[in-house]
């Protein structure tokens, strides 16, 4: 994917002419949303500011890319979302849930019963057929998955005949299908894929992204999928750009074109 | 690549910790137990050598029976003594009376437990030279109810000179009167043996052989070689006597009870290496896994250019350096080992007056070297698989281990197998002279033919065990199922370390429990008495064969009958030879004649049992050359072959208590326990019988009245003691397996911390990461102990089998003992489980999911 190696304009002035600066209404129908997320690393010299007041919302029933150059703070935005990290300061919110008011054991359930997860790589439990790894949310709760949504599911990915197999009998494309489908079939309330097709061929990439954006237009599932490719970010509703801590711009319905002209304007 | 090597041990000290602990363990016990056995035998040698510095020539009787304890010698006449005065050269010559005797205390009991140091009698020596006794107070005992004690006898008793105290010897409790207490140059005792010393007369009068002496010391002149005096004196001595420098007859002293310690310190060193032993697989495994997670690192290392060569010698290196630093720090425990039991051993009175801990070069070194060499060997299967690994494999993933099952494995497997089985049927049913070093082999070939098979059977086995978990414990049980399959070979090896002690505990169970089974067998079919007289005391101080008549004459009393036990050489080697009243003793116990007649065996007859008679092919008539410590006839004519199940002592060479009488010393005509039948054995009866029995009795310091059911219980308490010290010396190997569990685990919760950052992550609670750990810990800990019990019971089964004509006709297994062990082991499984899996649920999720 091409990233500009030279940054071109100045970018300060547009990055705070662009800020969302509006305070949201509290009560919202965002499927998680960050108020004045905070995430500071380190102390003195070494300080970071990983997220600098970030208050940002994924609505309901959305597909959202978040796009930001490395080390912007993406991956640590949706650590802390998906509550497996913890802010400095600041509050976020699953559905009416507040992550912070949760104990380790609440948040565990949380994730478990109400997100989904798709990593860049390694998703799946190499001891565990690709069936066992779709249920194993379910099963880890001991509750019975619904059949018939892991049959959609399963169906929709593709992947009937390789359901037995272990993930080390898996292409990438294959694991990264299952780990989709593992994320969707608890039916949780949002899904958060760290660059999910970064490892992958664009084809096998494009059969991830369809698959995602199939989730949302007809189980009007919510993903949140950080990425680096304005091709993947174009499956999205909206992209939101972070960097240094901070969302610096959105755009609604992107395509390819807007994104990559949005990164070559900010270099980002 | 030494730099190589030293930044690999650094990296790795954490993984090395439990490779380091198991070699220590077994080092500690092996150095420990080499220390102690030879500082206490250097004491022994000490001490003998103060107790016979002043002896220059010793005449003894030629006359001599070689038991497993040493030699025996018949008693010589004091007629010899003038004649060795008169030779030129010699300062002093006195006969000298030894014996066994029990100074009673005030309660009148036995002053020294039955099973603390040694309680002798001896003769007051009057020549200065030959006496090493110094009086501390009173004086030399003159007169035959007169009696000198040693200052720890004297303290211990709260005794005083002028008191006057009971002394049980051959000839029962005689009454004295203190005259001194004395000091054996600066020691209290005798060389750690407490000690009543009597006037000449009165010793062999209370070893029941007056006119003779044990043997004869002299001193020499000042100048006269001990060689020269020994020839002097060795030409005017009787026949049937023989003259022995002192220095030999210290030596001799010295090396009987260098032997004792020998067999000691052999028994102790074979747990100290089956220790090693199960270490080793922990160290294997250790290697193999550290090995296999440093893949890529050492392909690297390969497409750098580093030779396979040098990676080989990397590895090896690194175990050497663990191997050594663990073997001396493990030196180091073994000698505060030896210093601790030595303390406790003195505390309970066991060895001679402070035993200095003594620390032999050969101790260290063997040591060290054991263990250096145990893990350099346990280290090369994989440092071998390290070197092989290709420079491509540095681009790739990391390999997995491989899990296929080989036919090779299987092939070496079953050779090993068959193998082992071959060496046990030899030692076990052959004749040869070497069946215990056959039988351990073969023991060694199974636990490595199944060891290295294990990998083939333990991923069915784990599927089989784990499927009731997998089935009611959700999928953290399924996982850790999972996981118990995935490794095959590790999982196999972390089993094996436990089936090795697990294998050895449940042997001994079983083949203890057929024992047991079988004695009681053989007590409840054979004997038919009514009351058992027994004794805690050995040897001339048991009791008296002349007790026998005493009991039958109680009008309660049908008929008692004693069985002694004397040693003598029959066609050449020695033997135990019963001595009895047999028709008495045919009355009270089941002894079938098969041929002549048991009841009426005479002087000069001898009767076998049914099994060496037809091994030996042997039959009435037939006659046997014997010797016999104290002459008697040189051939016995066998007149009865019997059988019984009663169980006997040795062989089963019975004569009549006359010619038994005749031929053992009188401080010898003793038995272990005697049997009693009663004219009313109604339950009425015995009960009436009890009371005079137990009055007549209690005039025996140390017998006790046993009905023949608490004698059976008291014949397998004893068995029990035993096992119970057989176990805790087992135990050692059984905790350095599961410390094995313990490190296999720990090095599969780190190679797997990404995939248990992703498990949290989607959900899985500390509290199923921990249950997944555990159930993966007993599924293994189950694998090594279901293996190992088969195998013991096979072993069990094995031996049993062999010692069907020594009396162990059951074989029986102890099923509630086994049911234990396999609990006991799940438990243990979870106990190892804990440390691990608190370590994989802490894990912290993020940096599990984010780490490469
Ligand atoms: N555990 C940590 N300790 C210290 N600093 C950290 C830690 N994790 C992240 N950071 C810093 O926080 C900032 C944001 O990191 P983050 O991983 O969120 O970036 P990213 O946008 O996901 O980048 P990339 O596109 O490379 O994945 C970076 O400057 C990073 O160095
Ligand atoms: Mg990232």
């Amino acid at each position: 994917m091409p990233v500009p190696l030279r940054v071109p304009t100045p970018r300060l002035s547009d990055v705070n002419a662009t800020q969302t600066t509006s305070p949201r209404p509290a009560i919202t129908d965002a499927a998680a949303r960050t108020v004045d997320a905070c995430k500071v690393y380190g102390a003195g010299d070494t300080l970071v500011n990983a997220l600098d007041h970030v208050t940002v919302e994924f609505e309901r029933g959305k597909f959202t890319a978040i796009m930001g150059p490395s080390g912007s703070g993406k991956s640590t935005l949706m650590h802390c979302v998906a509550g497996l990290d913890t802010l400095t300061s600041g509050q976020i919110f699953i559905g009416d849930v507040d992550l912070s008011s949760l104990n380790e054991r609440q948040l565990t359930r949380l994730r478990r019963d109400t997100i989904g997860f798709v990593f860049q790589s390694f998703n799946l439990v190499p001891t565990l057929t690709a069936a066992e790894n779709i249920t194993l949310p379910m099963d880890l709760a001991g509750t019975a998955p619904d059949s018939a949504w892991v049959d959609t599911i399963v169906s929709t990915v593709n992947l009937g005949d390789r359901l037995k197999h272990r993930p080390s009998e898996l292409s990438g494309g294959q694991q990264q299908r299952v780990a989709v489908a593992r994320a969707l079939a608890s039916k949780p309330s949002i899904v958060f894929a760290d660059e999910p097709t970064g490892n992958l061929d664009s084809r096998s990439g494009g059969e991830i992204l369809k698959f995602m954006r199939t989730a949302v237009d007809e189980f009007a599932q919510s993903i949140v999928m950080v990425t680096h490719d304005p091709v993947a970010a174009s499956y999205a509703d909206r992209v939101v750009f972070l960097a240094d801590g901070r969302v610096v711009d959105e755009i609604l319905d992107p395509t390819a074109e807007a994104v990559l002209e949005r990164q070559l304007r900010f270099g980002v | 690549m030494l730099k190589v090597t030293l930044r690999g041990l650094l990296a790795h000290k954490v993984r090395l910790i439990a490779t380091g602990v198991a070699v220590i363990l077994g080092v500690a016990f092996m150095a420990g137990t080499q220390v102690l056995t030879s500082s206490i035998s250097s004491s022994f040698d000490k001490i003998f050598s103060d107790v016979y510095s002043s002896i220059d020539v010793v005449v003894r009787s030629s006359n001599e029976v070689e038991t497993p304890f040493g030699s025996q010698r018949d008693r010589i006449s004091d007629s010899a003594v003038p004649a060795v005065q008169a030779v030129s050269g010699v300062d002093a010559a006195e006969g000298e009376v030894f014996g066994q005797i029990r100074v009673l205390g005030r309660d009148n009991k036995p002053l020294v437990a039955a099973q603390g140091p040694p309680n002798f009698l001896l003769n007051w020596l009057t020549s200065p030279s030959l006496n090493g006794w110094n009086l501390t107070d009173g004086a030399a005992p003159n007169g035959p109810d007169e009696v000198v004690l040693d200052a720890k006898s004297a303290r211990d008793g709260e005794f005083a000179v002028g008191d006057t105290i009971s002394i049980l010897a051959a000839q029962g409790v005689q009454q004295f009167r203190i005259v001194g207490v004395a000091k054996f140059g600066k020691l209290d005792t005798w060389g750690g043996a407490q000690a009543a010393l009597f006037d000449t007369k009165t010793a062999q009068q209370l070893v029941g052989q007056p006119g003779t002496f044990d043997w004869i010391s002299v001193s020499g002149d000042p100048g006269v070689s001990q060689t020269a005096l020994t020839e002097r004196v060795a030409a005017v001595i009787p026949p049937g006597t023989e003259a022995i420098t002192g220095a030999e007859f210290t030596a001799e002293n010295q090396d009987a009870f260098q032997k004792i310690i020998g067999i000691f310190n052999t028994f102790l060193l074979v747990f100290a290496l089956i220790a090693l032993f199960v270490g080793s697989f922990i160290i294997y495994n250790t290697f193999s896994i550290i090995v296999a997670q440093r893949t890529k690192e050492l392909a690297l290392l390969r497409a750098l250019g580093a030779s396979r060569r040098q990676v080989l010698t990397s590895v090896l290196l690194e175990a050497f350096a663990v191997g050594f630093v663990a073997s001396i720090v493990g030196v180091g425990f073994g000698v505060l080992l030896a210093m601790g039991l030595n303390a406790l051993m003195q505390s309970f009175g066991f060895s001679g007056p402070d035993t200095p801990i003594i620390i032999p070069a050969s101790a260290v070194i063997s040591s060290v070297l054991v263990g250096t060499m145990i893990t350099l060997a346990s280290a090369i299967l994989p440092a071998r698989r390290a070197a092989s690994i290709a420079p491509i494999a540095a681009m790739r993933d990391v390999a997995v281990e491989s899990t296929k099952t080989s036919k090779r494995r299987i092939v070496i497997g079953a050779l090993l197998l068959v193998g082992g089985a071959i060496g046990l049927w030899f030692g076990l049913y052959g004749n040869s002279d070497s069946a215990l070093q056959l039988v351990g082999f073969g023991a060694f070939l199974v636990f490595m033919g199944f060891t290295v098979i294990g990998p083939v059977i333990a991923a069915p086995m784990a599927r089989v065990l784990g499927w009731p978990m997998a089935r009611f414990g959700g999928v953290s049980s399924r996982i850790a199922r999972e996981n118990a399959m995935r490794n095959p070979k590790r999982t196999a090896t972390t089993a094996s370390a436990l089936m090795i002690g697990v294998g050895l505990v449940g042997f001994i169970s079983v083949t203890a429990q057929s024992l047991k089974v079988s004695l009681v067998e053989a007590i409840n079919t054979s004997v038919t008495a009514q009351y058992v007289v027994t004794t805690d005391s050995f040897g001339a101080t048991a009791l008296p064969l002349s007790l026998a008549g005493q009991i039958t004459a109680l009008p309660e009393v049908k008929v008692a009958a004693a069985v002694g036990a004397g040693f003598a050489n029959i066609d050449g080697k020695a033997k135990v030879v019963l001595g009895t009243d047999p028709a008495a003793l045919q009355q009270v116990v089941t002894i079938t004649d098969v041929s002549g007649s048991f009841a009426d065996l005479s002087d000069s007859g001898v009767a076998i049992p049914k099994t060496l008679a037809a091994d030996k092919h042997l039959s009435v008539g037939d006659t046997l050359a014997v010797s016999f410590l104290q002459g008697g006839p040189s051939e016995l004519t066998i007149e009865s072959v019997y059988d019984t199940r009663f169980p006997i002592q040795g062989p089963g060479y019975f004569i009549n208590a006359q010619l038994f009488a005749q031929v053992t010393p009188p401080d010898q005509q003793t038995a272990q326990s005697i049997y009693v039948g009663l004219n009313d054995s109604s339950d009425a009866g015995i009960a009436e019988a009890r009371g005079p029995l137990d009055q007549l009795i209690a005039t025996v310091p140390g017998a006790k009245l046993q009905s023949v059911k608490e004698f059976t219980k008291a014949q397998t308490d004893q068995a029990n003691q035993f096992l119970v010290i057989v176990y805790v010396l087992l135990a050692l190997a059984l905790i350095i397996a599961i410390i094995g569990v313990i490190n296999t685990l720990l090095l599969s919760v780190y190679e797997r911390t990404r995939e248990l950052g992703l498990l949290r992550a989607v959900g899985m609670s500390r509290r199923q990461v921990r249950s997944s750990i555990r159930a993966e810990s007993v599924i293994i800990s189950l694998i090594g102990t279901i293996i190992g019990l088969g195998i013991g019971l096979v072993f069990g089964w094995a031996l049993v089998q062999a010692l069907y004509d020594e009396g162990i006709t059951s074989f029986a297994v102890p099923w509630a003992q086994l049911v234990t062990i396999v609990i006991i082991a799940a438990l243990a499984g979870v106990g190892a489980a804990l440390y691990p899996a608190r370590r994989a649920a802490r894990l912290d999720v993020l940096r599990a999911i984010s780490s490469e």
